[in-house]
């Protein structure tokens, strides 16, 4: 085996070409990361958000919270069914929630649709890890609202002090900053049930009633009764399923990374084959030396397969530590399930490192394959005598 | 030019440097203008949308607030108004499918003078005008479900508690940049349907405010001219300023901007990597340039010998490299272009669906290859003081 450490020196030698290559492909596969780490930060907050025992219940046939309103009447008698979770004081863990989408401005001025959803006391411990960092919880009847601590640093008049003015009779005051265990939920405004209900002039209907049910047992047994009963007949969705539903919006954005993590990848490739050539035909003579001393031609190969693989390591390496400090990296677009903003934390984890050791290897095998198979070639005593 | 062939015999000197240099810039070039087009298109076709003279009027809360449909009436009945339409999302599936194409209701009557770049057949206009439930269908709409004239077209409800079961008496055609994918019904066909649930069902049922019957949702109307424009805004939106619902007019141009302006950080970000794609070029193609260069310092001594000057050499260089670059860069966007031409069939983007290729081609490809030859420029520089202290020898 030709010791690694000649790949090694090779590359400290041709050092500017090997920088420039580290580069190349350094850069291609910071850019591969950054659309996977959203991705994956897209997929791990729906995916938190969703507890096995939780149910969302919407009108028949919704597949959005947002348009799935059913009558107050029925979501009062909702929240007495038998099987419904209590807390630690007594309390049924059951909530009727109402979502408005108003037009709020970001910071920089242009606009977007924002959730509104006006929440009873239940709702917090429906939510993964809800905390307040900042300020104070909402107090009901007083026109408050808490926001996400991500809509705090990107909506105009989202902090703690602030006022949020969806119109003359949609005013809220913003009295505390949330984290929900980066959940959907930090995507929303949360105001008290009554107050939405009074400023959007919905006072008989609810969008929806989130529950969670005592155990398994008491899950079917409500999850049945919420559908068929007569009194009912709604949609009870258990909450990861709703999510999952939800998900479709990081296809699109799954699909995009990968057409350009592919395409990137070719790109970055070709680079590392235009250098492994150069090296090889710099190196002729090293190469006629070597198989005159008895190395054979498979050793060969994979010594320059593993001098590409290095290159292509490093840059790799490269791309991957550049994308360590975008770890708390936010960034906020448009959710086209419910037509109003979502915010999305950059997420470095096994999915980023997958994707950043496959593109590695793809490169350096691929982009090494033809120049190590042109070494091999050669023929040993033309070899030794090239200059 | 009589330098042409020696550039040329330059290039070919090492063919498979120069294929892999050309088929990396290719990709990561074709890439990019994909991206930068993306954004490109929606500018495109908003400012395209100004020559019709048309605004939009919403609920002032947003898409969740009403708009009663006396509104319409109200104005219709303004100076300086062409026509006007209400357009309700309805929003509902099809065959099972969540969001399979934008569906609204509107007033039959009037809603193709308002779009007057859509063109019906009269007969087909006529039938959807005087049937209670029927629809027209855009042409690529039409070819993608494979619908016919005649045909029904039944629709369950998501965002609405009621389905519409449609007839399709039409198919409309326009411009391949307006949305040929959308389906018009009748309005009133749905604000019955809703009237039904609400009152059959017998128990004291009030919906949101937008799945409430009654509901225009917005109102699309077309102005007498350009400069009526932003007179009609402010005039609409002060008459209802002190209503229940008060409205926020804009222009169409506007409308579209917002929904662009819903996309926030992610334009940014689509940037940012074609940036770095760019730059991760400009190295790679460098890298190339620079190690053919390095082979070659004893023929550039040999040019300097017989009386080439400094910066013709330069000259002769930059020219390869431009070269080998724009020929990446053509085949990149060519390929753009085609893969754009294909996938315009199979848009399903509400209103927008062509690339524009003319922006992001030349500028993407004009500044790579300038910054190339800058690079290959700077590498030969070194070059050339090894071999300018090598030729005194």
């Amino acid at each position: 085996m030709i010791p690694l450490k000649y790949n090694v020196r090779n590359l400290r030698v041709r050092w500017k070409t090997t920088l420039m290559t580290v580069l190349g492909t350094g850069l291609v596969v910071w850019s591969s990361c950054i659309l996977f780490g959203l991705v994956d930060g897209l997929e791990h907050s729906l995916a938190v958000s969703g507890d096995p025992l939780d149910l969302i219940v919407m009108r028949k046939g919704s597949s959005n919270e947002t348009t799935g309103g059913f009558e107050t009447a029925k979501a009062d008698e909702l929240l007495t069914l038998p099987g419904i979770a209590r807390d630690y004081s007594g309390r049924p863990l059951a909530a009727k929630e109402l979502l408005n989408i108003p037009i709020a401005q970001r910071e920089n001025g242009t606009r977007t649709n924002i959730i509104v959803r006006g929440v009873q006391p239940a709702s917090r411990q429906l939510r993964p890890d809800f905390r307040i960092i900042e300020g104070n919880d909402l107090v009901e009847g007083r026109a408050e609202c808490i926001v996400s601590k991500s809509m705090s640093k990107r909506f105009k008049g989202a902090q703690v002090g602030g006022v949020l003015n969806f119109g003359d009779k949609e005013i809220y005051r913003v009295v505390g900053i949330f984290t929900a265990g980066g959940s959907a939920a930090e995507s929303e405004v949360w105001a008290d049930l009554k107050d939405v209900e009074r400023s959007t002039g919905r006072e008989g209907s609810v969008s929806c009633v989130q529950l969670r049910a005592a155990g398994p047992k008491d899950y079917d047994s409500l999850r049945n009764t919420i559908e068929d009963d007569t009194r009912f007949k709604l949609a009870a969705v258990p909450e990861s399923v709703y999510f999952l539903n939800q998900s479709r919006s990081s296809i699109f954005l799954k699909g995009a990374g990968t057409l350009i993590a592919v395409l990137l990848t070719f790109g970055a490739m070709f680079s590392a084959a235009n250098t492994m050539f150069a090296a090889v035909s710099a190196r002729t003579r090293e190469i006629g030396t070597m198989r005159a001393l008895g190395f054979s031609q498979l050793h060969i190969l994979i010594s320059f397969l593993g001098e590409s693989l290095i290159l292509c390591g490093l840059g790799g390496a490269a791309g991957l530590l550049a994308t360590i400090p975008l770890n708390a990296l936010t960034y906020e677009t448009s959710d086209f399930n419910s037509f109003a903003s979502m915010t999305v934390a950059f997420r470095f984890g096994p999915l980023v490192l997958a994707v950043a050791l496959m593109m590695t290897l793809a490169m350096g095998l691929f982009g090494g394959m033809l120049p190590a198979l042109r070494a091999v070639r050669l023929d040993v005593i033309s070899a030794l005598r090239e200059l | 030019m009589k330098y042409l062939t020696y550039i040329l015999r330059n290039v070919r000197r090492n063919p498979v440097r120069s294929l892999l240099t050309i088929a990396s810039t290719s990709i990561c070039l074709f890439l990019m203008m994909i991206l930068v087009s993306f954004f490109a298109i929606s500018d495109e076709v908003n400012a395209s949308t100004r020559i019709y003279n048309r605004i939009a009027t919403l609920n002032a809360n947003g898409f969740a607030g009403m708009i009663p449909i006396a509104y319409v009436k109200g104005v219709a009945q303004l100076d300086g108004v062409l026509a006007t339409t209400p357009f309700s999302w309805y929003g509902g599936k099809y065959q099972d499918e969540i969001l399979p194409f934008a569906q609204f209701g509107v007033d039959p009557e009037t809603v193709f003078t308002i779009m007057s770049e859509l063109s019906i057949p009269p007969s087909q206009l006529k039938e959807f005008q005087q049937t209670k439930d029927g629809c027209v269908i855009g042409r690529k709409l039409a070819a993608d479900k494979k619908l016919k004239v005649g045909g029904s077209l039944p629709l369950k409800g998501d965002a609405y508690p009621v389905g519409l079961d449609l007839k399709i008496c039409g198919i409309y055609d326009g411009p391949s940049d307006r949305d040929l994918r959308m389906c018009l019904f009748n309005w009133e066909y749905l604000d019955e349907r809703v009237k039904q649930v609400a009152f059959g069902a017998g128990s004291a049922f009030t919906p949101a405010n937008a799945r409430r019957s009654g509901n225009a949702a917005m109102i699309f109307t077309k102005c007498k001219s350009a400069d009526a424009m932003p007179v009609m805004c402010k005039k609409i939106d002060d008459l209802y300023r002190n209503s229940d619902f008060p409205t926020r007019t804009q222009t169409e141009e506007a409308f579209g901007k917002m929904f662009e302006e819903m996309l926030g950080d992610l334009k940014g970000m689509i940037r940012a990597i074609g940036m770095a794609v760019v730059f991760s070029l400009l190295c790679v193609a460098g890298n190339a340039m620079a190690m053919s260069m390095r082979e070659r310092t004893s023929e550039v001594a040999l040019l300097k010998a017989i009386g080439f000057s400094k910066g013709l050499v330069l000259l002769l260089v930059m020219i390869e490299s431009v070269l080998v670059a724009g020929l990446g860069g053509a085949l990149g966007s060519l390929g753009a272009r085609g893969c754009s031409r294909s996938s315009t069939s199979r848009s399903t983007q509400p209103g927008s669906s062509r690339f524009s290729m003319s922006h992001g081609t030349s500028r993407s490809r004009g500044c790579s290859s300038r910054s190339r030859s800058a690079l290959s420029a700077a590498s030969f520089r070194r070059c050339e003081r090894r071999t300018c202290r090598s030729s005194t020898d």
